[in-house]
């Protein structure tokens, strides 16, 4: 079975992909901060941001379809959020949906111009929790473990039907498959840890990376910098 | 911890033993006897099948060689008694190579799987490539590997990886968990190539009684928590009566009016 990854075109070789992670994730956030932080009435500033995010976009080499699917692939929730919020007039609702887009591509972006082991190990060094990246990782690696394990389950349950049951048959049926699921998954996590153990586990996860910081991660993070403090000096002036 | 480990010490004499287990057992939490008064001695160099029906404490008892499961009783490795105080130096001596491979690489990539237990070893960052090198090497797999995720291995790939993650860290020990289970014809006759050429003292928990005949001279017989038999892997499985009492059968190519060779 062929998974899609969240972080698919992580591993090219683009100029923003030899950049330290740390580096990105810095930038990124910078980059999203900054349009969260762009006056609704500023049409030109979002413009200007869009346009960055196309050239970053650009050099990424990831395919712009790849992006653009995934981001239409969210927006129903976007949609949905911006519903969700008190009405201010079309304008506003525009502009949070723009805002969302935006973030949303910079944040695709972000992950598929860094692998995901190297993501957590920026946030790793950034002081993030180590049991939390530990859990982030495992996730990733086990999604599909479990998504498989919950289609052979499914697979087995169409077997052995002939017909639709009743609705609340039906549903005690998906919960006791959930309630399946989740004693696996969690037998499974024993096991792993005893695997873990075995192989001298002690509490730190070590990984090594191959890229360091260098002269052009520290191009890049001015650049964005003064590219961020000049599209705000110049709006005001 | 008594004394410290050097992995000089593993060939000293041929009748060292790198696993002494005397009287052990264990019960599980919800009160199932799997190991009762189990007496084990190893040999260096030694390469030994646990052979016996599911359900016999095989597993179980491969758990207690690295202290992940305690019972009562002695397990000594390399001469050292199994306890809280030097688990992590047993665990450099002591590989472990689960069932699942699934729960075995849960790291990104085959790399990070491979290093991760070098790493915890605190082996310089420097030597880790040419370890993962090593290890991919002696498992039979290609280098181009190390960048690939363990999801999209197959389960053939994926046993080999796990065995590589082990291999990583050098043990003197390894104990395997029904290494050929599932695996097609070809995956499996590849494993026990690589199995053969292992240099480690091998404990084989296992159903495969032809992966037995290839790779095991000594033959251990448990059912039920205990050890009904202990001998020559050849005698011991050609003796049909006692392999039927005990859920298992003579292998194909020892039965008469069948020749192998």
């Amino acid at each position: 079975m062929r998974h899609n990854f969240i972080d698919r075109y992580s591993a090219l070789d683009s100029p923003l992909h030899v950049l330290e992670a740390r580096t990105k994730i810095l930038a990124f956030t910078g980059l999203i901060v900054a349009v969260l932080c762009i006056p609704v009435h500023s049409g030109v500033l979002f413009f200007v941001y869009f346009f960055a995010t196309a050239i970053l976009m650009g050099i990424s080499q990831v395919p712009l379809g790849y992006i653009v699917g995934r981001t239409l692939f969210i927006l129903p929730f976007i949609v949905l959020a911006s519903l969700a919020v008190p009405w201010h007039g079309l304008t506003e609702i525009g502009v949070l949906f723009i805002r969302a887009v935006l973030c949303l591509m910079l944040l695709i972006l972000l992950t598929n111009t860094t692998r995901f082991i190297e993501l957590m190990r920026g946030l790793r060094k950034f002081g993030f929790p180590q049991i939390l990246v530990m859990n982030l990782s495992f996730l990733y690696r086990y999604l599909f473990v479990l998504t498989e394990e919950a289609m052979r389950m499914k697979q087995a349950r169409d077997c052995r039907r002939v017909a639709r049951a009743p609705f609340r048959k039906e549903l005690r049926i998906l919960s006791s498959m959930l309630g399946t699921l989740l004693i696996r998954s969690f037998e499974r996590a024993e096991r792993m840890h005893s695997a873990m153990l075995s192989r001298g586990y002690s509490g730190d996860f070590p990984v090594v990376s191959p890229r360091r910081f260098s002269w052009h991660d520290l191009a890049f993070l001015c650049g964005v910098a003064v590219f961020i403090t000049l599209t705000f000096w110049l709006r005001k002036t | 911890m008594k004394r410290p480990f050097h992995a000089g010490e593993v060939v000293r004499t041929m009748t060292d033993y790198v696993v002494r287990i005397t009287r052990l057992s264990y019960t599980y939490p919800d009160g199932t006897k799997a190991l009762e008064g189990i007496d084990l001695d190893v040999p260096v160099g030694e390469r030994i099948a646990i052979v016996g029906p599911s359900g016999a404490g095989k597993s179980t008892l491969l758990l207690h060689l690295n202290g992940i499961l305690t019972g009562t009783g002695s397990v000594k490795i390399m001469g050292s008694n199994l306890e809280q105080s030097n688990l992590q130096e047993i665990r450099k001596q002591v590989g472990l190579l689960f069932q699942d491979p699934n729960d075995q690489l849960f790291c990104p990539t085959v790399f990070e799987d491979v290093a991760f237990g070098p790493l915890n070893l605190s082996v310089p960052a420097a030597e880790i490539p040419r370890r993962v090198e090593k290890a991919l090497n002696d498992a039979g797999l290609d280098q181009s590997i190390r960048s690939r995720s363990s999801h999209h291995l197959s389960l053939g790939e994926r046993r080999r990886v796990s065995l590589a993650a082990v291999l990583a860290m050098e043990p003197a020990i390894l104990g395997m968990d029904e290494p050929t289970s599932n695996l097609d014809p070809r995956n499996r006759r590849h494993l026990i190539e690589v199995v053969s050429g292992l240099k480690a003292t091998l404990i084989i928990a296992t159903h495969d009684l032809e992966l037995v005949l290839d790779v095991c001279s000594r033959t251990v017989l448990m059912d039920q928590g205990k050890i009904w038999a202990d001998g020559r892997a050849r005698d011991m499985l050609a003796n049909a009566e006692l392999m039927e009492k005990h859920g298992l059968e003579v292998p194909l190519s020892l039965r008469s009016g069948v020749r192998s060779n």
